[in-house]
């Protein structure tokens, strides 16, 4: 009696696990198929690229070996656009990161026109990077709306060359960026406050706590998972930065601005250059440096939120 | 029994989502009924220039039954880009726009556009020439028809100029510069510049070589694969002192070449600017862009000013030549009787028209009837040479290299001397 059970038993767990993971193969297939065409895939051939000198046509057969990458770190043109991406990174999160979280602390009490002021802050972000593109490099153009503006006013003598001029052009860049991309700052931060527990506020409050020490002990600590998500986002998307850019100031000006990047110095070495080869080094150089970036910040700032939630696990 | 369902459900999907994917990367794309479709791609994205597209694809059509023409517009500055993938991703379009130079023989190297040295009509060697053909001959083959030469200079406004008290238009730099003078003096701009672009400010430089490098020194450079000729450093020194008076529009760093009214092409339509240096398809692109899409009545051109001191030939001229050709894969007879239709006198006459410019062949130019135009007709005619843009000329590596130094030079963040370095890194580069 006892055996007859057991010998019943056994096909169920593994006819079980072998239609789950049927499943499993199957719904993810698609998804998996489309990130190696256009993720891994692309990669993987940038990177043969790479050691070719190519202008583009036919297959490449002009086996450079490492030139093209010893050319890309010689080129002062490269180092500029280096060091413009850690300023857009650097003051990304330095501009956006407290705005956001007042602006989410603002929005997550009940206050007249809430709704209203969510939408504007949000919309920016889903508006396509070509059209606030478009839109803002009208604005800021030497004749456009905002000079006209100042010159309405009474206040000509602020006006500036908002987009050419190296000294103003990065912080034009910011501000633009800034507005497009605050919105989603703050719709994570207002996620993360919702996912505080109301009972702790009220503890604190019970127990005399100020506002600003109710902010600084419990809000911005629990805060903290949500806030390192959104500046590792913040940190990829500064390094990888193109479409803003290429529309406003297009390959050539944004290197005499100050705003060209390692993505649009590419397209202008690469692609506009007819020298492919240099192009896909450039590519893959762009790649390692965001991977180091992406590797390190997981490695040394996102790992303790991880260990976090094991330890949530344990008790 | 439970299992075998399962099972039959999850492989009707997996065959549903590789049929769905298999289908998205079908070609579509194929001949029926025994007709040879041609696919054209062309840059002519509004107005009179597209609709004589379309309305050449037509005509063709009728004259070659069992043949379709299928029409892409492509923006200007993407051609190069876009036409580069398709050539290498074996979907390439039948008849590409080409501009020769540098540029066609990179493909000619990579054996995806077609030789139609011997496709070319009889009658069309004459009537166009060997000098405009030579624009699209590689080590002595020819690779396109040409269907337009574009000359270079400056095209004005003669009523901003006569506003100004100007009689007559500028002959020397010295009087290109005192001219800008009064016009900046009525509050309108001068020249307008789309260096955004880049390539309309080279346009400036490539001038400057022009009339201090000799047609020889030209010539040689491409072989020679470097600026160190003294005239080279010359032109970019005439180019810096010449930018020091501040002659171009607020904001030309950002502003681009020929797309809407704030363009550098539509400052001149809308009479916000009274010159501009600039290729012959100029007039058409001006006539898009006025208030009511008419060509500009106001609208006349003349030659490059001279330098002092210069080793140009005086009266020497620069431009483009604007033709289309094959791709490798082509159906050659098909293809190559689409480039001599177009290349046909009525064909011409009608390019002439719609793109108020200058056919390529002779036979077409009675068409020209712009006024502006007919000048840049008889400058042309007369010109001892008419060299072909630098950046065409040299190549798109060391033209991108020279157009960027170019616009280093407008923002004051770099010299002549940069240029000639540059120029000499590009082709060191390859």
């Amino acid at each position: 009696m006892n055996t007859s059970p057991l010998t019943h038993a056994l096909p169920r767990p593994r006819s079980s696990n072998w239609r789950q993971r049927l499943e499993i193969l199957v719904f993810a297939a698609p998804a998996v198929v489309v990130f190696v065409s256009f993720v891994i895939l692309p990669v993987i051939m940038a990177g043969y690229y790479g050691f070719f000198r190519w202008k583009g046509y036919g297959t490449p057969s002009d086996f450079v070996g490492l030139d093209n990458y010893f050319a890309i770190f010689q080129d002062s043109a490269f180092h500029e656009a280096l060091i413009h991406n850690g300023t857009i990174l650097i003051l990304s999160l330095v501009l956006q990161g407290p705005l956001a979280i007042v602006l989410a602390l603002l929005l997550n009490q009940k206050i007249r026109g809430r709704a209203v002021i969510r939408i504007l802050i949000f919309v920016p972000y889903v508006i396509s990077e070509v059209i606030v593109g478009i839109g803002w490099g009208l604005l800021l153009q030497t004749d456009g709306a905002i000079n006209d503006f100042l010159d309405s006013v009474g206040l000509g003598a602020l006006k500036a060359d908002w987009l050419s001029d190296p000294q103003i052009a990065i912080w034009s860049l910011m501000v633009i960026i800034s507005w497009k991309y605050i919105g989603f700052a703050v719709i994570l931060f207002l996620a993360g406050l919702q996912s505080i527990p109301e009972e702790l506020f009220e503890a604190a409050a019970i127990d005399g706590a100020s506002y600003w020490q109710i902010q600084r002990n419990i809000t911005l600590p629990l805060l903290g998972p949500t806030l390192r998500i959104w500046a590792f986002l913040s940190i990829i998307g500064s390094l990888q930065l193109f479409d803003l850019v290429y529309i406003i100031w297009g390959q050539y000006v944004s290197s005499t601005a100050g705003t060209s990047t390692m993505a649009t110095y590419m397209v202008a070495n690469g692609r506009d250059a007819g020298s492919y080869g240099f192009g896909s080094a450039v590519a893959v150089v762009i790649f390692i440096i965001s991977l180091i970036i992406a590797l390190t910040y997981q490695r040394f700032v996102l790992r303790r939120d991880l260990a976090g939630a094991l330890t949530e696990g344990e008790k | 029994m439970k299992r075998k369902k399962y099972t039959a459900a999850m492989l009707g999907l997996l065959a549903s989502t590789t049929l769905l994917l298999t289908g998205c990367g079908a070609n579509t794309d194929t001949n029926t009924g025994g007709k040879t479709t041609l696919t054209l791609w062309h840059n002519s994205t509004t107005g009179e220039g597209k609709e004589y597209w379309e309305k050449t694809a037509i005509d063709f059509e009728k004259d070659n039954p069992g043949t379709v023409v299928k029409i892409q517009p492509i923006q200007n500055e993407d051609m190069d880009g876009k036409l580069q993938t398709a050539l290498n991703s074996g979907d390439a379009p039948d008849i590409f726009m080409a501009r020769g130079g540098g540029k066609l023989a990179d493909i000619v190297e990579a054996d995806q556009v077609l030789d139609i040295t011997d496709s070319l009509d009889p009658s069309l060697e004459g009537a166009i020439g060997q000098g405009v053909l030579s624009a699209f001959e590689v080590d002595g083959k020819l690779y396109g028809m040409p269907i337009a030469v574009l000359p270079g200079g400056i095209f004005y406004n003669k009523d901003i100029f006569t506003e100004a008290g100007i009689e007559t238009p500028p002959t020397t730099v010295s009087e290109l510069e005192s001219d800008s003078s009064a016009i900046k003096e009525l509050g309108t701009s001068a020249i307008a510049l789309g260096a955004k672009d880049a390539w309309p400010a080279a346009h400036w430089y490539y001038f400057f070589a022009l009339r201090n490098c000799s047609q020889d020194t030209i010539n040689a450079t491409a072989k020679a694969k470097n600026f160190n000729d003294s005239c080279w450093l010359k032109a970019g020194k005439d180019l810096e002192a010449f930018m020091q008076s501040e002659p171009f529009n607020d904001g030309a760093l950002t502003t681009s070449a020929q797309q809407g009214a704030g363009s550098s092409a539509g400052l001149v339509a809308n009479n916000k600017a009274a010159m501009e240096l600039m290729g012959a398809w100029n007039p058409g692109v001006i006539a898009s862009l006025t208030p009511d899409q008419k060509p500009l009545a106001s609208l006349s051109w003349f030659a490059f000013p001279e330098v002092t001191g210069g080793k140009g030939e005086p009266g020497a001229m620069m431009g483009g030549v604007d033709g289309y050709s094959c791709s490798a894969q082509a159906p050659k007879k098909e293809c190559t009787a689409f480039l001599n239709f177009i290349a046909q006198k009525q064909q011409q006459e009608n390019y002439a028209s719609a793109f108020h410019t200058l056919p390529a062949n002779k036979e077409a130019q009675q068409a020209v009837t712009d006024p502006s135009l007919q000048s840049i007709l008889a400058a042309y005619n007369d010109a001892p040479y008419v060299m072909v843009w630098l950046d065409t000329l040299y190549g798109q590596g060391v033209g991108n290299a020279l157009n960027s130094a170019v616009v280093d030079l407008l923002a004051q963040k770099g010299t002549p001397e940069d240029i000639v370095k540059a120029v000499n890194n590009a082709w060191t580069r390859g």
